[in-house]
C-alpha cells in the first residue's frame, strides 16, 4: 500500500500516519480512533475502519476476526439540527 | 507469580495517570498503573474538557485555580512538547434574570477575594468576548477569564508517552477485579493476574465505590449518567465555554480544539444506569435551548451522541486523600464531574500525601473522606450539566 495513501478521507489521514501510531502503540481501532481522530469525521468510521483494520492486522500479526469490533454510537448517519429542532418538547431538564 | 510495585494506582484516567505524572517526574519510579481498557477510556474521554476556577466554594475556587496555573505549566513543559495544550479561551455564564445576575454577584466577589479575576459584563461586551452570541435574552454574564479547555485525548497522550519514556508501565486491559488488604500491603487480583503493592491509591472513576467496598469503605458515590453530542467540524468561532443555568438542565456548549460543537444538557437520569442506554430525543432536547444564543447552530450537523458518568459524591467535591483505619491506602475519586480540569492539582495533592506526607494546600484537607461519613458537607451550586 503507499503510504501517503488516504485512509481517512475526512480528515485525511494517511496510511503512514495510522501505521505510526500503531508503532506508537495504538494496537486498536478505539484508542486509534482517539488519538488520530480517524473515524471521528463526518462518516464517524464507516468508511475507513475496515481499510485501518486491514493495516493493524498486518502490522500486529493478527487474524482480521480478532480485532474487536468498532463501538457505534447514534446516529447512523449524520443529522442537521434542523431536523432535531423540529422534534416535539422542550424536555424536562433539570435544574443545573 | 506476583507482580510488585512500591505503588500501586487503579485507574488509567486522567486521575490515575496525572498521579503517575506527578510521582514521576519528582523522581518515583517504582509504580505501575492498572487500567480496565485503555488510557482515558472511562468519564475521561466522555468529558467536555472545561476547565475553570469560577465555582462558589473555597475548595473548589483554591484548587482550580492552583489546577489552571498547572494546566499552564504543563502546557510550557515536557507534556506541551507531546501535545498537551491548555486553551485559555474562558468561560461565559448567561444570566436571563436579574436574580441570576445577583447570584453572580455574590460569587464573583468570593472568586476575586480568592485570587479569580472573574467579573459581570454587559451583552454588549459578552459580544465582543464570543461575538457570534445572539444577546437579545441576555441580562448580563459572569465571564472568567482563568478557564479554557484541553483536548481530553491529547492531554492523556501526553501522560502516557511521559510515562512510558520515564519506565512508568501502564497495564492495559488489566481490571482490578478484587482487591485485598494485608499487613504489608495490598494484593490485587486483576483480569490478568495478581499484583501486590505496599502502597495503593483508587482512581478508578466510576469503579472506585466498588473496589473500595471491598475494603468496607462506604464512598456514597452515585455514578450518574450524562449525555453529550458532538456536531461536524467548523471554524473556530466560539472561545469559552458558554453555559445557561436558567434553562433546565443547565445547557452548555464548548467547540473542541478540532472545531466540533460539543454541546451538553443535564436530563433526569437514573444512577448506575450503563452508559450504552442513550435516548433517541437527547440530541434534540441538548440542541434547542441553545438555538436562543446561537440561532445558526439550526445548520450545523450532528455525528456522535454519547453517555459517560458524573461519579458524584453527595457535596459534588472530590474525596481525596488516605482513609483512616487503612494504612497505605489513598483515594482519589468522586470527582462530580469536575475530575479533568481538577487533575493537575488532585494529582500534587495525592504524590504529597504518599511522598511528604501532607498536600502542601490546606483546601485539601477537607477534601479527605471522613466529611462524607460524618455528612460534613461542602456547599457547591455551580455545576454544569
Amino acid at each position: 500500500m503507499d503510504k501517503r495513501a488516504i485512509v481517512c478521507r475526512c480528515l485525511d489521514i494517511t496510511v503512514e500516519d495510522v501505521e505510526k501510531a500503531i508503532e506508537m502503540g495504538y494496537t486498536d481501532f478505539e484508542s486509534l480512533r482517539r488519538y488520530l481522530g480517524i473515524g471521528f469525521g463526518p462518516c464517524q468510521g464507516r468508511h475507513c475502519y475496515p481499510i485501518v483494520l486491514r493495516i493493524l492486522a498486518e502490522k500486529t500479526g493478527r487474524k482480521l476476526e480478532d480485532l474487536p469490533a468498532p463501538r457505534m454510537r447514534p446516529p447512523i448517519i449524520p443529522i442537521p439540527a434542523y431536523i432535531l429542532a423540529a422534534a416535539r418538547g422542550e424536555g424536562d431538564g433539570e435544574e443545573g | 507469580m506476583e507482580k510488585r510495585a512500591e505503588v500501586g494506582i487503579i485507574g488509567g484516567g486522567i486521575i490515575g495517570l496525572a498521579t503517575a505524572y506527578e510521582l514521576a517526574s519528582r523522581g518515583f519510579r517504582d509504580l505501575v498503573v492498572l487500567t480496565a481498557s485503555f488510557p482515558g477510556d472511562g468519564s475521561t474521554f466522555r468529558c467536555a474538557s472545561g476547565i475553570r476556577a469560577s465555582f462558589t466554594t473555597r475548595e473548589h475556587i483554591v484548587l482550580m485555580r492552583e489546577s489552571i496555573r498547572k494546566w499552564i505549566e504543563w502546557t510550557r513543559g515536557e507534556l506541551g512538547r507531546l501535545g498537551l495544550r491548555f486553551m485559555q479561551k474562558g468561560y461565559l455564564w448567561l444570566a436571563s434574570t436579574e436574580e441570576r445576575v445577583r447570584a453572580y454577584e455574590e460569587s464573583i466577589r468570593l472568586q476575586n477575594k480568592l485570587g479569580v479575576p472573574t467579573r459581570l459584563v454587559d451583552p454588549d461586551e459578552a459580544k465582543r468576548i464570543v461575538p457570534v452570541l445572539d444577546t437579545r435574552h441576555l441580562v448580563a454574564a459572569l465571564h472568567d477569564p482563568t478557564a479554557g479547555k484541553a483536548s481530553p485525548f491529547k492531554t492523556v497522550h501526553a501522560l502516557v508517552m511521559y510515562l512510558k519514556s520515564h519506565g512508568i508501565p501502564i497495564h492495559t486491559y488489566t481490571r482490578a477485579e478484587k482487591i485485598e488488604e494485608r499487613e504489608e500491603g495490598f494484593r490485587v487480583e486483576t483480569s490478568r493476574g495478581t499484583y501486590f503493592f505496599e502502597k495503593l491509591v483508587v482512581a478508578a472513576g466510576a469503579g472506585s465505590p466498588r473496589l473500595l467496598s471491598q475494603l468496607g469503605i462506604e464512598t456514597m458515590i452515585k455514578n450518574i449518567p450524562r449525555h453529550a453530542i458532538l456536531t461536524e467540524h467548523y471554524k473556530p468561532v466560539i472561545g469559552p465555554l458558554v453555559v445557561d443555568p436558567d434553562t433546565p438542565g443547565a445547557p452548555y456548549i464548548i467547540q473542541t480544539g478540532h472545531g466540533g460543537f460539543y454541546i451538553g444538557r443535564k436530563i433526569p437520569e437514573t444512577p448506575e444506569t450503563e452508559p450504552y442506554s442513550l435516548k433517541i430525543d437527547y440530541p434534540s432536547l441538548a440542541i434547542k435551548p441553545l438555538l436562543k444564543w446561537f440561532p445558526w447552530l439550526i445548520n450545523v450537523t450532528v455525528l456522535r451522541h454519547w453517555m459517560g458518568h458524573y461519579v458524584t459524591t453527595p457535596d459534588h467535591h472530590p474525596i481525596i486523600g488516605p482513609v483512616p483505619g487503612h494504612r497505605n491506602l489513598y483515594v482519589s475519586t468522586g470527582y462530580s464531574g469536575h475530575g479533568y480540569m481538577l487533575s493537575p492539582a488532585a494529582a500534587e495533592i495525592i504524590a504529597d500525601y504518599i511522598l511528604e506526607g501532607k498536600p502542601k494546600w490546606t483546601e485539601a484537607y477537607r477534601l479527605n473522606i471522613m466529611r462524607i461519613w460524618r455528612g460534613d458537607y461542602i456547599h457547591e451550586t455551580a455545576i454544569v450539566g
